[in-house]
């Protein structure tokens, strides 16, 4: 997936600036940066959840920015996973899972149960599938909003602070789950603030502040010594949150 | 009383059908009101208000003298024209009491299944419609209810056997002033009560399940 000089304007208000951005097969890349940034609005623009002002999105060899193009049929290749999960309250997880099969990919009935409960037990939920999401616990739930985004097999998930809305005690399970992504050679665009996590997984980290991107590097960059000073006050903050945290 | 009973049926088919009109109406305008643009949004508004607007046994008359003169089938069937005067009204209720329920649901629900790959119309059905009925339970049996005891404007249609006339029938068969009405009054409360009730509970104990 690609971006190429996206913009997305509210107004007068740029929330997207001139965005360029590359995210290979098997990689991941994460984003990172103060809050009010921009950064779920880049991620919607990608998804094309919002219609971006200018510039292009690409998936595959896709162009979808392109008048004309079937969205329904994009946004069903690319997975998204919501900061406040947006589970449909009224299906149970396997209900969850099983919609965009069912629906999207026109799968019959039993090809369907058997692909979501293949994705719910990727995320060791399998058990918990005939719960409704008010019955599980938030970190419960992030992990059937991923794989509500894994079951299609998509050529990306796109995931939006997947952890910040949760208690901090529910955050270990669901970057145990995305560390198991990752290990599968999932392709992922991830706006995280998990920064061991980051260090982890990343093929690349991406400092984004703004509307637009900072500074791009490997985490080890970031780590030691990154070259802005935004990117080094905001890296200092976050590494003595995570050391009390800790 | 056996008379009696087949008014219960007549009475109870008009309120069904005619909430069923009005949900099927209701439903329609109120997604379209939400998401539509804004002539349909105008155009809606001025559905609601007229529908609301005029009382339900001017209705009754206007569908089966004014309409029933130039479309004789089906307005000048009298049960027809009833199930009609109360489904259009209902309709504007039943769009007023979705449209809240919509909102209470929020746009979350609309993206997320968006972001899926549905289409809005396969969201709509699928994610938003299941949510919206939970949501509405309390305003539907209250509609519902409303609709039981309205059908008996009918009565001044002719040949329309429902509750109401059947009532009026006995009492001058009879010359019992009192028995039929008390009787009368006694089924109408055997009709709305229960169901509206069923509705109410069922809604609030899903709505506990789920967490809405």
């Amino acid at each position: 997936m690609e971006c190429r000089n996206l913009w997305k304007l509210y107004g007068k208000i740029t929330a997207v600036k001139d965005v360029s951005l590359k995210i290979s097969e098997g990689e991941i890349k994460l984003i990172f940066g103060p809050s009010g940034s921009g950064k779920s609005t880049l991620l919607r623009c990608l998804a094309m959840l919002t219609t971006p002002t200018k510039g292009d999105v690409f998936l595959r060899e896709e162009c979808l920015t392109k008048p004309g193009v079937d969205l329904n049929k994009a946004r069903a290749r690319i997975g998204f996973v919501f900061q406040h999960i947006w589970l449909f309250h009224h299906l149970t997880a396997l209900g969850n899972v099983e919609l965009g099969l069912r629906r999207v990919l026109k799968l019959p009935k039993r090809e369907a149960k058997k692909r979501s409960m293949q994705a719910l037990s990727e995320v060791k939920m399998e058990k918990w599938a005939n719960h409704y999401p008010a019955q599980l616990s938030g970190g419960q739930q992030q992990r059937v909003g991923i794989a509500r985004a894994l079951a299609r097999n998509p050529d990306i998930i796109l995931l939006d602070e997947p952890t910040s809305a949760l208690d901090p005690e529910l955050i270990g399970e669901v970057i145990d789950t995305l560390r198991d992504l990752a290990k599968m050679g999932t392709t992922m665009l991830i706006v995280s603030h998990e920064m061991p996590f980051a260090r982890e997984v990343a093929d690349e980290m991406i400092f984004y502040d703004e509307g637009a991107i900072v500074e791009r590097g490997p985490p080890e960059l970031f780590f030691t010594n990154p070259r802005s000073e935004r990117a080094k006050t905001f890296m200092m903050r976050l590494i003595k949150r995570t050391r009390r945290e800790q | 009383m056996l008379q009696m009973l087949s008014g219960v049926a007549t009475t109870f088919s008009i309120s069904i059908l005619s909430f069923l009109l009005g949900f099927a109406i209701g439903i329609f305008l109120a997604f379209v009101r939400v998401y539509g643009s804004r002539p349909f949004r105008i155009l809606i508004d001025g559905y609601e208000k007229v529908f609301r607007g005029i009382p339900e046994l001017v209705m009754m008359l206007l569908f089966f003298f004014g309409v029933g003169f130039y479309m004789r089938f089906p307005f000048k069937i009298a049960f027809f024209s009833a199930t009609f005067a109360l489904g259009l009204r209902s309709a504007a209720n039943q769009s007023q009491i979705f449209r809240g329920a919509i909102r209470g649901i929020g746009e979350e629900q609309m993206v997320a299944a968006r972001s899926l790959g549905l289409s809005r119309l396969q969201s709509i059905i699928y994610v938003m419609i299941p949510q919206v009925f939970i949501f509405s339970t309390p305003g539907l049996g209250s509609e519902y209810a409303l609709l039981i005891k309205d059908s008996s404007y009918a009565f001044v249609l002719p040949d329309i056997w429902e509750i109401t006339v059947i009532s009026i029938y006995l009492r001058k068969a009879t010359m019992d002033t009192v028995t039929p009405y008390i009787a009368s009054a006694f089924l109408y409360i055997l009709l709305t009560f229960p169901i509206a009730t069923l509705l109410d509970t069922w809604g609030s104990r899903k709505k506990k399940q789920l967490g809405l």
